[in-house]
């Protein structure tokens, strides 16, 4: 999805400039002499070809329409797929600075991820076409060019219009497998390429994500302990932690008493 | 005048001048401020914060203070955007004392963060001090969207720690026909997104927009062109465009788990639920319970919220649908004067 924030300051006139363009350009399609009229008047039935062939466009163009979830080694794999939503670009190692097995992996899921993004632009035509068909069955046939207020009519029809075709498609159990399917992919390109850096980091003795994790579930143990112990007995506790607190104060007391025991000799 | 000639003519420069006229309005707007209460933090978690909104009437005899539970996708701050569109001020206004939790942004040292952290320790944690600080043995608990799933949850877990229970748009059976979202996301595998960390706010976002993708991301945009509004207008809907695009990252160990649990297993309704070994019975929620939903959700629709009225053991339930959208549940006119009216004179029926 295009953000206002993914480029850092909040831009909010840069959607509405792209949008206001769409919708002019989207006037000139109403405003065009219908040539099967002779300019006369308006075939809608004209139209169905160059208001489906916008609409595809714009679906191809939009990650608002698109898969919602895309690492980014993803990206790079597609070409033409927006930029990545994630914090961070492509890793700047490269799949020449990895293990074989590993960037064959790489390029398997990149492939795969290709391949739905195909599958996935398959509907947009198929979106596009129900669209313009469904605009075409409701707008009517007028006796004259519109004015500019039935124009603006037509556009909240032909919102709608696309609307419904994009929810009928959307609905359908492919779209959705396709949705699933393109965030499994692009989570795995991601899991990938951190494997990597892990084997990168191991390799110059960093401390590694994997440690790290480690590290930080000791440290939540121990807050949670540490704030059942700041609760006190004002809250009741959970079973689990009760009997958790319970093992833990006597793991201590048994200790504790070994040290006293040890103290003492 | 026809479009044919208006684009060539007269209306075609007319639409560019209101083009540019609301482009200067809209950088103009840049810097609008969001939120408008004057609130002090009070209690904070990890990056939790809890906030208390500080009084705007005397205090209403009787009433025990509102907790607000927002859901962690979103900013809280919509629930107190301007002084018109406010429901924090309407309650305060009531002479309520309402606390607010704002989740904060998780960062990669929360990306284990789950959703019984979340419950337990974040949640409770602020359910804790609340109680602590007005000496009470029970509050009331708002939750408001995912807030009010996570609200439900606790108030199952701790019934005696919430007094009475509002929920606004709040999904409980995730498995109804018209839950887009849910079948979108039905087949991810939520191991794998649990491996992945965080998940930034903008991918969240975008999932939301892209369901419906021409009213979110286009028509909106030219009702403002053709509308032609002015600053304060366009103002209001810069604070709309702020709250809709500033929303935090996701600890990636609880929205794998809400993903699985909710979204996939429809736990609430399947009885499957357990947190911290615990089973969460919605049945075990026996308080005085209002149901907030708006009837044209494209995110929670109407009978994924409804259904609350079927697993719930409390035999004090209002429920109020309400003609708006989702996000309009918190900003449209008619929301902001209908909701905080409704949860003023039901927790005055039962002081």
């Amino acid at each position: 999805m295009e953000s206002q924030f993914s480029g850092g300051e909040f831009k909010p006139e840069e959607l509405y400039k792209a949008s206001a363009e769409r919708f002019f350009e989207l006037l000139k399609t109403f405003a065009a002499p219908s040539p099967a009229a002779g300019g006369a008047a308006h075939d809608w039935s004209q139209m169905a070809g160059p208001l489906a062939t916008q609409l595809e466009q714009w679906l191809r163009m939009s990650q608002s329409a698109g898969s919602w979830f895309s690492a980014p080694g993803a990206a790079a794999a597609a070409p033409g797929f927006m930029g990545s939503q994630w914090p961070f670009g492509p890793l700047p190692l490269g799949p020449a600075a990895v293990q074989k097995p590993e960037t064959q992996r790489i390029w398997e899921l990149a492939a795969r991820f290709a391949q739905l993004q195909t599958q996935l632009a398959a509907h947009w035509g198929e979106i596009a076409r129900s669209a313009a068909q469904r605009f075409i069955a409701r707008a009517g046939v007028p006796s004259a060019p519109p004015s500019l207020e039935q124009t603006l009519k037509l556009y909240e029809l032909w919102v709608a219009c696309a609307e419904e075709a994009y929810a009928a498609t959307a609905r359908g159990e492919d779209f959705s497998r396709l949705q699933s399917e393109l965030a499994n992919v692009s989570a795995a390109i991601l899991v990938e390429q951190r494997r990597h850096a892990e084997s990168l980091a191991k390799a110059f003795g960093l401390p590694t994500r994997n440690e790290v994790d480690v590290l930080y579930a000791h440290v939540k143990e121990l807050s949670r302990r540490l704030a059942e112990l700041a609760a006190g007995s004002a809250p009741p506790q959970r079973p689990a932690a009760r009997a958790k607190s319970a093992k833990t104060a006597k793991a201590a007391r048994t200790k504790g008493s070994a040290r006293k025991r040890r103290g003492r000799a | 005048m026809n479009v044919a000639s208006a684009l060539g003519g007269g209306i075609f420069p007319e639409l560019a001048l209101r083009l540019s006229e609301t482009v200067t309005r809209l950088q103009a707007a840049r810097g609008v401020s969001v939120g408008c209460s004057q609130k002090r933090a009070v209690f904070s978690l990890g990056k939790t914060t809890l906030y208390e909104y500080l009084p705007l009437a005397p205090a209403r005899a009787g009433h025990l203070p509102i907790l607000i539970c927002f859901a962690l996708v979103n900013r809280p701050y919509v629930l107190d955007l301007q002084p018109e569109r406010s429901l924090v001020r309407r309650l305060l206004e009531a002479g309520l004392g309402v606390y607010l939790i704002d989740w904060g942004d998780p960062d990669e040292a929360d990306r284990h963060t789950d959703l019984e952290d979340y419950i337990e320790q974040h949640l409770g944690g602020c359910v804790r001090h609340v109680l602590g600080s007005s000496s009470g043995e029970a509050l009331n608990l708002l939750g408001v969207c995912q807030g009010g799933v996570l609200s439900l949850c606790y108030t199952a877990l701790h019934s005696a720690h919430v007094a009475r229970l509002i929920t606004i748009t709040t999904p409980v059976d995730f498995h109804t026909p018209a839950n887009l979202l849910s079948r979108w996301v039905r087949g991810v595998d939520t191991e794998l997104l649990a491996a992945c960390g965080n998940v930034p706010g903008e991918v969240l976002n975008g999932l939301f927009l892209g369901l419906m993708p021409f009213r979110l991301t286009q028509e909106k945009y030219v009702r403002l062109l053709t509308g032609r509004p002015e600053q304060r207008a366009v103002e209001d809907f810069v604070r709309m465009e702020r709250w809709i695009f500033d929303s935090p990252p996701q600890a990636g160990a609880a929205l794998a788990q809400f993903v699985r649990w909710f979204y996939q297993e429809n736990a609430f309704v399947h009885g499957t639920l357990r947190i911290a070994g615990e089973r969460v019975d919605l049945a075990r929620v026996q308080q005085p319970l209002l149901n907030l939903y708006a009837l044209d959700d494209h995110i929670v629709p109407p009978d994924a919220s409804a259904a609350l009225r079927r697993y719930i053991g409390s035999r004090d339930y209002t429920e109020h649908a309400i003609r708006t959208g989702h996000i309009g549940m918190y900003v449209s006119g008619v929301a902001c004067k209908e909701i905080p009216r409704r949860i003023v004179a039901w927790l005055e029926e039962r002081r």
